[in-house]
């Protein structure tokens, strides 16, 4: 009962926090398009620093869509574009012509769906984005790759055998390597789409906990189908349905007393 | 419908309309493959079996020489079960070896003794007229005089030798035929030119020298060889003119002993021969003369030495057949090696830009329109094409660079499409993580997709370049010669002329030697032998691009 308070009071805390603070992220009545296909209506959501957002919706709602938009990795796709509004993040538009792509996408890291380390050492993987960007020194890299797998939690696990191959480990240490690799570029703000949908649940604990550990330092945006899982690592939730945010408020609120009956046919099943 | 009888139940018939459609069917479809399968099976049994022969031979061992020699003519001694087979140059080892053992015996003879004491003699008549500074100085000028006029001489013979060359041609003469006719020609020319019948015996010497050590190989063919020889034979004149005065004039060589110490037996039977050829051309020109006398008994006294030297080891010559096909491996190699290169740097970066640049649209649709439709173009038109532009347009010449280049060519659909695949099979996945971590695009297709594309790349690369290799008719016109006497890397002025120069190949020299030279058993054993080596060498490349595949693909797999 106590901890229970104690959760709580902490939750209220940090909603306070982010009250305070001004929002990290500030998506403004985002339409967004692939070709002439419409994905996402009119959604206008803040995300405050060292907060953890969960995206949850049904298949094709346009989740991962609006996750991409947050690193502009939908520049990628032919045709994606933007129809109104914008993105920002401290204030800046993030598809304003003098923003640099690559130097947003080191500070917006991204971890996806499924595991995709690169067939090389489980070193170089982490070292991958540090030597990208031109850093030679050993002792530097060295550094950076150790507390990169510290911080992912995988350090005691991989430290006696950085020099093989990624793929000769689990698919949870995989899914933990990837985080390590975004971490060592120092991003403020991680991108995870359904980090864990491809995993056991032992694994799925590890990545959570991990998740928990790293809200301290990183504001976090998670997509996932696992209400669950939203309900274990989120502070708040956000609810897509076909393009549009229904909802968007603390965790414990959306499960427990949503505003919209939509929002509560979803959570309880009824549909998606 | 007859309801007087019971409908059998279909299961009882044996035999359906389905059922024996099923079994023709399967009989047909299994007796064509088994029909591909022979003739696959029949083509390896017969290269194979009968090249081996050639490549080891009789007692099972490899046979070096065919893997190491220049292609030479194969001298065949004897008959039936006494035949021994000698390539040229082994052939004139065992002629010189002869020589030296008749040359022993001559001197052991009574004949020797005598024929030197004539030799002496005449040495020393002739080194007292010799080694008088007038005499030499006119000596001088007659060469002179004899090299202007034989030159004016030649230019007139080569307008003539164009028209028996032409005649030979329409005639349909053998190629081999065509020197003695020309030979003939000459020898019919000096005889009207010169109006003395008496004459034709020397002309058939000095024709005999022209065919001097140096110049032996040459097979004079044509009106611009045969100015080659003779110009040859020019530059003879004065080397005899100066082995005269070695051994007669003022360098002390003055008698046949010391010549014989320091020149050696082979070389004084040279000497021999070439002595004579230019006391007859110093007579046809200058006509009986107040030395000739002395000429004569030099002659007289040569005639046993030159009997001596006289070995005869009857053979019959077939061209190509013998020695081996070095240089074609060699060449082959090179050319796969090159074209390999510059195919799969112009591939690849083609195949990167349409995989990971080009958005679809039409220039894009032209662009595969256009490698689809250069894979279907014919080898030979390629060999065109490169004859076209590179070896006339650029001028690069008969040269490894426009082999490489048409080869490269050739192969360049299949280096781009298959290198695109190879591109388009890398997960996704890899490209938007490297995206993610801060690349750019560069940066991503270096470190993150072409790595893990290059064994695909390499495998169907290597393949199709190997492939194009054995082709003949893209070098024939760009890279090939029949013969070339020198390796690649012998003979180089400067290092760039390395890359303009040809080199004979595998497939042309098996096109050369099934298709150019007169046929016969010898001919075919070669062209199975090249055959023989050039399948192992197609098929050693093919598995060393497996091996290079498999060993990437265990470094990189995912
Ligand atoms: N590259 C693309 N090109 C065109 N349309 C796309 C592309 N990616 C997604 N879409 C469309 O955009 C819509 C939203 O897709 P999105 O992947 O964002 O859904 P999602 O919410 O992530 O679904 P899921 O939960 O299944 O991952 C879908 O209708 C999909 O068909
Ligand atoms: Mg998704």
């Amino acid at each position: 009962m106590q901890e229970a308070l104690k959760a709580t009071s902490e939750n209220s805390q940090s909603l306070m926090d982010s009250k305070n603070n001004a929002p990290s992220i500030r998506i403004k009545e985002l339409d967004f398009l692939y070709g002439n296909n419409q994905v996402i209506h009119d959604v206008s959501l803040d995300i405050f620093p060292k907060e953890v957002m969960a995206f949850i919706g049904p298949s094709g709602c346009g989740k991962s869509t609006l996750l991409r938009c947050l690193n502009r990795m939908n520049d990628l796709v032919d045709g994606a574009r933007i129809g109104k509004g914008s993105i920002e993040i401290h204030g800046v538009n993030l598809h304003h012509k003098s923003v640099d792509v690559i130097e947003l996408r080191k500070k917006v890291g991204m971890v996806f769906q499924k595991s995709n380390p690169f067939p090389k050492s489980i070193y170089q993987n982490v070292a991958y984005g540090l030597q990208i960007q031109g850093i030679k020194s050993k002792q530097v890299v060295d550094g950076k790759v150790e507390e990169s797998l510290r911080k992912a939690a995988l350090w005691e696990e991989v430290k006696d055998r950085l020099n093989e191959n990624a793929y000769g480990l689990s698919g949870g240490q995989q899914q933990r390597l990837c985080i390590a690799r975004t971490l060592a570029v120092e991003p403020e703000i991680i991108l995870m789409d359904e980090p864990c949908s491809a995993l056991d649940p032992v694994a799925t604990g590890r990545v959570e906990e991990l998740i928990l550990e790293l809200k301290n330092e990183y504001t976090i945006v998670v997509v996932t189908h696992n209400m669950q899982q939203a309900g274990r690592i989120s502070d708040r939730t956000a609810f897509f349905y076909l393009g549009k945010l229904i909802e968007c408020d603390q965790t414990k609120k959306i499960f427990l007393n949503p505003n919209k009956q939509q929002t509560e046919d979803y959570i309880s099943g009824k549909f998606g | 419908m007859s309801p007087s009888r019971e409908p059998k139940h279909p299961f009882a018939t044996r035999i359906t309309r389905g059922r024996v459609q099923e079994s023709i069917m399967f009989g047909f479809l299994r007796g064509m493959t088994f029909f591909v399968l022979f003739c696959a099976a029949f083509l390896f049994w017969d290269i194979l079996s009968k090249g081996a022969s050639k490549v080891f031979e009789g007692d099972g061992m490899l046979n070096w020489e065919f893997l190491t020699e220049h292609p030479q003519t194969l001298h065949v001694i004897g008959e039936g079960k006494d035949e021994i087979k000698l390539s040229s140059s082994n052939y004139f080892k065992l002629k010189d070896e002869k020589i030296l053992v008749k040359w022993e015996e001559f001197r052991q003879s009574d004949e020797h003794d005598q024929a030197r004491r004539g030799l002496d003699k005449v040495i020393n008549l002739l080194e007292r007229e010799w080694g008088d500074d007038s005499l030499a100085q006119s000596n001088e000028d007659f060469l002179n005089r004899e090299c202007d006029n034989a030159a004016n001489k030649f230019s007139f013979w080569k307008e003539m030798l164009v028209d028996v060359n032409n005649t030979a041609i329409d005639f349909e003469m053998k190629p081999e035929d065509v020197p003695s006719m020309v030979s003939q020609f000459i020898l019919g020319h000096f005889e009207m030119e010169r109006g003395r019948f008496s004459l034709v015996e020397e002309k058939i010497t000095l024709f005999r020298a022209m065919q001097y050590p140096k110049i032996e190989s040459i097979s004079l063919k044509n009106a611009e060889q045969i100015e080659d020889a003779y110009k040859l034979f020019l530059s003879v004149v004065p080397e005899v003119y100066n082995k005269s005065i070695k051994l007669f004039g003022r360098e002390v060589r003055s008698s046949y002993d010391e010549f014989m110490q320091v020149e050696g037996p082979k070389e004084f039977g040279r000497f021999a021969e070439a002595i004579v050829a230019y006391s007859n051309v110093r007579e046809s020109f200058w006509g009986k003369d107040y030395e000739s006398e002395n000429w004569e008994s030099l002659q007289a006294s040569l005639t046993p030495f030159k009997r001596a030297m006289n070995v005869s080891l009857p053979s019959r010559d077939y061209a190509y057949s013998g020695g081996g096909i070095f240089p074609a491996i060699v060449g082959t190699l090179l050319l796969v090696i090159g074209a390999m290169a510059i195919a799969i740097v112009l591939g690849v970066f083609c195949a990167i830009f349409l995989a990971e640049y080009g958005k679809s649209g039409k220039f894009l649709s032209l662009v595969r329109l256009a490698i689809l439709n250069l894979a279907g173009v014919p080898s030979i038109i390629f060999g065109l094409f490169g004859f076209g532009l590179f070896v006339i347009f650029l001028d690069w010449n008969v040269s490894l660079l426009a082999g490489w280049f048409t080869l490269a060519f050739m192969v360049l659909p299949i280096v781009i499409t298959a290198s695109e695949e190879a591109l388009r099979s890398i997960p996704q996945g890899f490209r938007e993580s490297s995206l993610a971590l801060g690349a750019t695009k560069w940066t991503m297709i270096k470190t993150s997709v072409l790595p893990f594309a290059m064994p695909g790349i390499l495998t169907s690369s290597i393949l199709g370049v190997a492939r194009a290799a054995g082709e003949t008719a893209p070098i024939m016109f760009t890279a090939a010669y029949a013969k070339r006497s020198e390796l690649p890397w012998e003979g180089l002025e400067h290092w760039t002329d390395f890359f303009f120069q040809g080199v004979m190949a595998l497939p042309y020299h098996i096109y050369v030697v099934s298709a150019k030279i007169p046929q016969n058993a010898y001919t075919a054993d070669m062209q199975y032998g090249t055959a023989f080596v050039f399948l192992l060498l197609v098929v050693g490349v093919a598995s060393l691009s497996i091996i290079l595949r498999n060993r990437l693909r265990r470094k990189y797999r995912w």
